[in-house]
């Protein structure tokens, strides 16, 4: 059992901390303030090839696996984790869903465009009264000759209202219920009919956009169905589970981040004539942290792993996203308190990391969410069935 | 234009912690990076690439673990890799290292350009682009800021006193570049992937280059080492921090290091 990275992703890291250091970071503080998105930011990382970090070279993807995703998602998570949203959904969901379920014509139409970052992706599920009941969506998608008419609107999507390309899910037969009345369809934004309604005004990852997407009869041409008619419910599904591993991965490197900003601010900070780092109240505190960070760490790659050798990870990656996110709010917890009124001030990073951990318990699947898949693979084997 | 850009692999300073009271130096974390000042030559090589098409070889004289420093250059661009070697150049001093190269540019038929750091990041002698451009009879300019190429020459800008001087170099030429000049590019993500999974660097030792045991003597015999003198500490101010914000921002006023 070899537990080392290969040495690409050794090098692959230490290009993306770099990245994160010199181009990132300098803005992070910025644009949380001025609540935009970097898209300066954005074009250089897709110069790079960061837009596409998992998929095949051959549809215009960076060749990284799961593996190299994690690696970025970390790194970006650890600088600033709007930025990682941005990239995040577009890569770990939108992207994603196209390319685990579709034709070799549609990722060639689609997904090399987002791979490649000329066009932003979004993962279009959640409804105002579709939230952790995803199958209770209300949008409807209409057979019309060759073309579906989509009508509803979609709420809190991340890059809803700067992605060229979006995933969506809507009902095609509401007698079929979630497994076979549910369609994934690939809408390109510049279709008539589709527009952005509310922009929401967040706590935290305030260099994300988060926008209510309306269809108003948008027509998508059948050839844009994402994998079998009916079977949209699956394919989204699929791509959350993916999407939960990196999602742990950015909360890793946000907690890292806390981490590595605790021990630096306490080995200077002077109180009672010492460092504070030398208060057993406040280094408990640093390695409680660091074990968390530890076992998390592992987890994470360990499932990556799962992942790209295309073994079983559903439970798996249900834990890194939910473990992952609860590990990211202790630790910012711990950082305001071990920097105290320091850490509850605008001015300083910790406040930040503080309102940006918290969506992590929410978006893609409530950590209540995330119970309930688990629990209902662990009892599954058993016959034992876990209602929603 | 044929480019061959020289690089050295050096300890990652983030990795080492230094104890003056000591005298000692602890590797808390031993890794290994290409040395800023080859990385500012690899940009520089890879800059006359993109303007006007080059071949950019990169060549590298060290221990096995050097190949990866010449994977991120394949990563960043280059189009070819060679490692130099062997045990055998264990104890190379910079006359040996300056032959060693020297052979094995030769071995792959000389260059229009060699490109290399103004000094490397370890031992620091700043020495290697000229000894080389004597063991191979090419011009040489140094320190160079600025750097372009016409036919049969490069136009380079160089440090000189307190300014710069322009200056023209008929090819074959040696240039050691400022790595404040050429602030490296990332490597592309797919580039880094390809350079372990697909591109290939190749390795010589002393027999490939036909290099004997004469050709390896060291002149020089390392001795020992020791910390410099520490550096003057400038000025502390000590107080309340308004206060010595203050003070700090006066006393910056009043060189002139802020307006």
């Amino acid at each position: 059992m070899d537990f080392s990275f290969p040495k690409e992703y050794q090098l692959f890291r230490r290009m993306v901390r770099d990245f994160a250091e010199d181009e990132v970071r300098p803005l992070a503080k910025a644009v949380d303030r001025e609540h935009r998105v970097p898209f300066e930011t954005v074009k250089k990382a897709a110069a790079l090839g960061l837009m596409g970090v998992p998929f095949p070279q051959k549809y215009g993807g960076m060749g990284g696996g799961e593996m190299g995703y994690c690696i970025m998602m970390e790194e970006l998570g650890r600088i600033c984790t709007s930025t990682a949203t941005v990239i995040g959904a577009h890569t770990g969901i939108a992207a994603m869903s196209i390319y685990l379920d579709g034709t070799e014509e549609q990722k060639q139409k689609f997904l090399v465009p987002l791979a490649s970052g000329r066009l932003i992706g979004a993962f279009g599920l959640t409804e105002a009264q579709a939230g952790s009941d995803a199958a209770a969506i209300k949008t409807t998608a209409v057979r019309d000759g060759n073309h579906f008419v989509i009508n509803g609107a979609k709420v809190f999507i991340t890059n809803g209202d700067i992605a060229g390309i979006m995933t969506v899910m809507a009902v095609t037969d509401p007698s079929l219920g979630a497994y076979g009345g549910i369609t994934a369809f690939i809408v390109e934004t510049d279709t008539p009919g589709f527009s952005i309604g509310s922009l929401e005004n967040k706590m935290g990852i305030r260099g994300s956009s988060t926008a209510e997407c309306v269809f108003q009869d948008v027509r998508v041409p059948k050839e844009n169905v994402l994998g079998q008619f009916g079977a949209g419910f699956l394919t989204f599904m699929k791509s959350l589970d993916i999407g939960r591993a990196s999602l742990g991965a950015a909360c890793l490197g946000g907690a890292q981040a806390a981490l590595e900003g605790c021990m630096e601010w306490t080995m200077a900070r002077e109180q009672f004539g010492v460092p504070v780092a030398t208060k057993q109240s406040v280094y408990f505190m640093i390695a409680d942290m660091a074990a968390e960070i530890e076992a998390l760490r592992s987890m994470i790659y360990r499932t990556a792993w799962l992942i790209d050798t295309h073994q079983p990870h559903i439970k798996e990656a249900a834990i890194c996203k939910l473990y992952g996110s609860e590990v990211a709010s202790r630790c910012v917890h711990k950082a305001v308190q071990i920097h105290g009124a320091l850490g509850y001030s605008r001015d300083y990073w910790v406040e930040r990391a503080y309102r940006d951990a918290r969506i992590a318990e929410i978006f893609e699947g409530t950590n209540e969410i995330q119970r309930v898949v688990l629990a209902s693979n662990l009892f599954r084997p058993y016959g034992m069935r876990i209602p929603s | 234009m044929k480019i061959i850009v020289l690089i050295k692999q050096v300890l990652d300073p983030a990795g080492i912690l230094v104890r003056r009271d000591k005298e000692k130096m602890f590797i808390n974390r031993e890794e290994y990076i290409v040395g800023p000042d080859s990385k500012a030559a690899l940009e520089a090589g890879l800059r006359l690439k993109d303007a006007g098409g080059a071949e950019v070889i990169a060549l590298s004289m060290g221990k096995p673990r050097a190949e990866d420093a010449l994977r991120e250059a394949l990563a960043m661009g280059c189009d070819a890799a060679y490692l130099l070697s062997d045990d055998a150049f264990n104890q190379a001093d910079i006359t040996v290292t300056a032959s060693v190269l020297a052979a094995a540019i030769q071995r792959l038929g000389g260059a229009d350009l060699i490109v290399a750091g103004r000094e490397s990041g370890d031992t620091g002698a700043g020495q290697i682009g000229s000894r080389l451009a004597e063991a191979l009879d090419y011009a040489q300019v140094t320190d160079v800021h600025a750097l372009a190429g016409e036919q049969g020459a490069i136009q380079a800008t160089r440090r000189w006193g307190s300014g710069y001087a322009a200056v023209r170099a008929a090819l074959p030429a040696v240039v050691t570049v400022a790595p404040e000049a050429f602030p490296a590019r990332y490597a592309h993500g797919a580039g880094i992937m390809n350079a372990y999974r697909e591109w290939q660097v190749t390795t010589w030792n002393a027999a490939d280059l036909g290099l004997g045991e004469a050709a390896l003597k060291p002149l020089l015999t390392f001795r020992g080492e020791s910390f410099p003198p520490p550096l003057p500490v400038g000025e502390q101010l000590r107080g309340a921090p308004a206060s010595v914000a203050h003070e700090l921002i006066t006393a910056l006023e009043l060189q002139k290091v802020i307006g």
